[in-house]
């Protein structure tokens, strides 16, 4: 027995191991560095346990039995499909599991020490560990704090577990609710929305602002709101819940929208009204760590924060809340803090939402060029002109470049489409190379495949497309 | 009416730099497209730069006389709105740049790749500060290289991340190679795999050469120049030069082409707390003595004060290095690479030394080495032209006999 708290000494302490913290983690252990690193739950945080990794399980699964509903257009007939949830749950949680146990042997091997408990800071140098079981002081001499965002409540619908539900349960669920309603048109919400109409619920969304994934270009999202309606997801815009009723087992809502009041009867509602930094139950004031007007973390281009001891990365920093945004200011402060030059630096930041159709961006939207200055060229090519989106049956699609109409250079890439999220790595490298509307023509892209959509897309904005035919011309 | 400027067209044959020899416009004229209204001359030609837009001068970015880095802007012209063209740096010269709108695109981030931006943060230079060499100013990692390599842009360098030194078990410290220290180190290297080095060393008695500088002091005085020997080394450096062209030339390992530089830009190495630089004089070989003693002067002073251009810190055709101010006799220097020579003098001291009747004389003697290119020159060559050199040194009576 031991009393008083145990004072650990820490070289490197990363504080969350989500896809931030663990990359950093290793990064910094890479460098010659000790490090220390706590979790409160498991290891690769939001993202492996409870976010990208096994809501992608689901939404492939769910495309799965779509796909076997839909084959009878092309041939295949399948009678009596049906969907075990328990097992696909399974599933999901044998991804998961395998990732994370990956994660946890990685850092093992790279000898980071790893305890499980939530930290608050104390003073500059030193957080208090609260563990299951015990209590303990880690003193550190730099840290990096990776401690990720969380659901935003929303008032009124207080998540249960049951019937209102956040995005973490929902994945977790053990039944095909009857009725799910979607509260925010999110990402999140549209793409668990659709997995499970896809399972068979039927989904109602209800959005406040007046079109679906609010802040994503309109023109994208077309094909998106598209398929929702082939679908049959309905979906309420310019609409709130004004008030709800929830029960054991089922929901009444009411939602004000532009034509009035309508009542919901919902088995299950997922509330995804966006998310939230945790940057409130750290103490952060005790370290000399400030935060900016909207409660994210401020740091400069190297990731330091106003403690030039302490970094911080992902999701409690601002701009987008993404994991491989996470990952790559990991390295970034792991190398900063360990004193190399290291410092934030990128044209954009590639984004995907794994709708149906699939939407993956990089870098600026047609809009956004015109906004910022620029003589813009745009060239828009057709998933219904690539050969390989045709037997792929996977038409509703299309990919965009945008360009500077004088130099060339590529600004912006943008498909919406099957299979989109895995088109986006050409299209970051060469926004992020500065490669020009030729480079993208001139090499060659394999055929059949969907890539050859960004040659094309080129072409057209340089005038000369093969496949399509130019307006006008 | 739009601002229109015109920047230093990259004319290929991996030229950098043009002088700007004569404007043929001054601000305030019209000018049409087309309408020759410079004339620039580079290390290969001259080139009369037709108009690229119709329009007013507003205003001539660079002075006659004024050497001008590929992607400079030397001129800016007022243009109508939609009547004019925009150009940038990456058309070719003196082909007039194809037509474009008008519209200034936006340009504030940097033209680079991933690799270059982190290697700008690794050399400490601030990566907007750079002339992208590359098409439409695009940062090249050459071009940081170089940068990094002028110490002029230490001054207006952001805060470099603080070294963390982190000391090891065994008390060592470890710093990490950075900015200046890491270009000379990869100049070096380059310079030292890549040139089979050779070094031939003399001494050479300088009495009248002392006597001529004692004789001059009260005069430097009252100048106010410092006079040292190495304006008399850059003279009997060029009048040797002239006679053995091999000596002042560059290897395009490319094309696989000698290039016999017909300008004699002397590139004079000074220490400095942040790492060796190498101003150029160029033109030394039209150069009083009194002029290079004051261009000397002025160059080392803002060497440490890291005031230099670029202009001044590139483009010399044979360098020279006074290791003797360190109060050393011998040195094999490193060649600055891609020149093929480098003459070092080292320092003076009395000697004895036996004369033409065997008497034995107390004679200043001044060590010369002169470490050369191998590939380029040969043990005879180089041997001559280190004879020529001395011979200049101990009688500089020749070298005034042959001044033009």
């Amino acid at each position: 027995m031991v009393v008083g708290e145990l004072t650990e000494e820490a070289d490197l302490l990363v504080i969350g191991g989500g896809p931030g913290g663990y990359v950093a983690a290793i990064r910094a252990a890479q460098l010659g560095r000790q490090v220390t690193l706590i979790e409160r739950d498991s290891v690769g945080g939001i993202c492996l346990n409870v976010g990208c990794i096994p809501s992608k399980a689901l939404i492939r699964v769910a495309d799965e039995v779509f796909q076997l509903r839909a084959a009878a257009s092309r041939g295949v007939h399948v009678e009596g499909v049906t969907v075990d949830m328990a097992q696909v749950q399974q599933f999901k949680d044998q991804v998961v599991g395998r990732l994370t146990s990956g994660v946890r042997q990685l850092l093992k091997s790279y000898g980071v020490r790893v305890i499980s408990a939530e930290a608050r800071f104390i003073d500059s140098h030193q957080v208090r560990a609260v563990g299951e079981y015990e209590t303990q002081k880690v003193q550190f001499k730099q840290a990096i704090i990776a401690t990720g965002s969380r659901p935003r409540p929303l008032d009124g619908l207080t998540v249960d577990g049951q019937v209102v539900l956040g995005s973490t349960e929902l994945l977790a669920i053990q039944r095909i609710p009857a009725h799910l309603v979607v509260i925010g048109a999110g990402y999140i919400g549209l793409e668990l929305g659709t997995a499970f109409r896809k399972f068979g619920s039927a989904v109602t969304v209800v959005e406040w602002a007046d079109h679906i994934l609010p802040g994503q270009d309109p023109r994208l999202v077309r094909l998106v709101a598209r398929k929702l309606t082939e679908l049959g997801v309905a979906v309420h815009l310019k609409s709130r819940v004004s008030s709800a009723v929830v029960a054991e087992e089922s929901a009444t809502l009411s939602v004000a929208g532009p034509g009035g009041e309508i009542t919901l009867h919902a088995d299950a509602v997922l509330v995804t009204v966006g998310r939230q930094a945790n940057t409130d139950h750290l103490d952060l004031e005790a370290a000399g760590v400030r935060l900016t007007a909207d409660c994210f973390i401020d740091v400069d281009d190297r990731l330091r924060t106003a403690n030039p001891d302490i970094a911080a990365i992902g999701d409690v920093t601002p701009g987008p809340m993404l994991a491989h945004k996470a990952s790559y200011q990991g390295k970034i402060a792991a190398e900063s803090l360990c004193g190399m030059a290291s410092a934030v630096d990128v044209a954009a930041i590639p984004a995907v939402i794994f709708t149906d159709p699939e939407i993956a961006t990089m870098g600026l939207t047609e809009d956004a060029a015109r906004a910022a200055g620029y003589d813009v060229v745009v060239g828009r090519f057709p998933f219904a002109a690539n050969g390989r989106a045709l037997t792929l049956g996977a038409e509703p699609g299309e990919t965009v470049v945008v360009a500077d109409r004088i130099t060339g250079q590529l600004l912006g890439i943008h498909v919406v489409g099957s299979h989109a999220a895995e088109l986006l790595g050409e299209a970051a490298l060469a926004v992020e190379l500065g490669a020009t509307l030729e480079d993208l023509a001139l090499t060659i892209h394999a055929h059949p495949t969907l890539s050859e959509s960004l040659m094309e897309a080129a072409e057209v904005a340089l005038g000369r497309p093969i496949h399509v035919m130019l307006r006008g011309s | 009416m739009t601002q229109y400027e015109w920047t230093l067209p990259d004319v290929g044959e991996g030229i950098h730099e043009a002088e700007i020899v004569k404007w043929h416009v001054a601000p305030g004229d019209r000018v049409a497209a087309e309408q020759p209204i410079v004339e620039i001359q580079t290390d290969k030609a001259t080139v009369e730069i037709p108009s690229p837009v119709a329009g007013q001068v507003d205003a001539l970015l660079a002075a006659e006389g004024a050497v001008v880095r590929v992607g400079t802007p030397v001129i800016r012209f007022a243009v109508e709105t939609g009547s004019g063209r925009t150009t940038s740096a990456a058309t070719e010269a003196p082909v007039p740049p194809r037509e474009t709108p008008l519209a200034a695109p936006p340009r504030s981030r940097v033209l680079a790749t991933p690799a270059v931006r982190r290697l700008a943060r690794e050399l400490g230079v601030d990566i907007h500060q750079i002339q992208g060499s590359g098409e439409h100013g695009r940062v090249l990692a050459d071009d940081v290289r170089t940068a990094a390599a002028r110490p002029a842009a230490v001054a207006d360098r952001p805060p470099s991340p603080e070294p963390r030194l982190q000391p090891a078990d065994d008390g060592d410290v470890r710093v990490p190679l950075r900015g200046t220290r890491r270009t000379i180190a990869e100049h070096m290297v380059k310079a030292m795999y890549t040139a089979p080095h050779v070094t031939a060393m003399d001494e050479v008695e300088v009495s009248t050469l002392v006597a001529w500088r004692e004789e001059m002091k009260a005069a430097a005085r009252s100048r106010d120049v410092h006079l040292t020997y190495l304006p008399f080394i850059i003279k009997a450096a060029i009048g040797a030069l002239k006679r053995f062209p091999y000596l002042n030339a560059s290897l395009d390992d490319e094309r696989q082409e000698i290039v016999l530089k017909s300008r004699y830009h002397i590139g004079i190495a000074v220490d400095d707390e942040e790492g060796l630089v190498v101003p150029v004089i160029r033109d030394a070989d039209k150069k009083s003595l009194w002029e290079l003693a004051e261009i000397i002067q002025d160059l080392s002073r803002r060497a440490h004060e890291h005031r230099l251009t670029r202009e001044e810190l590139t483009g010399s055709t044979f360098t020279i290095t006074n290791f003797g101010s360190f109060g050393g006799l011998y040195a094999t220097p490193i060649i600055n690479y891609p020149e093929v020579a480098i003459l070092g003098s080292g320092r003076i001291q009395k000697k004895a030394i036996v004369v033409d009747d065997d008497r034995v004389v107390v004679k200043p003697v001044m060590s010369v080495t002169l470490t050369f290119d191998h590939r380029v020159v040969d043990g005879g060559t180089a041997g001559r032209f280190l004879n020529q050199v001395m011979r200049y040194l101990q009688s500089p009576l020749d070298l005034f006999m042959e001044m033009n």
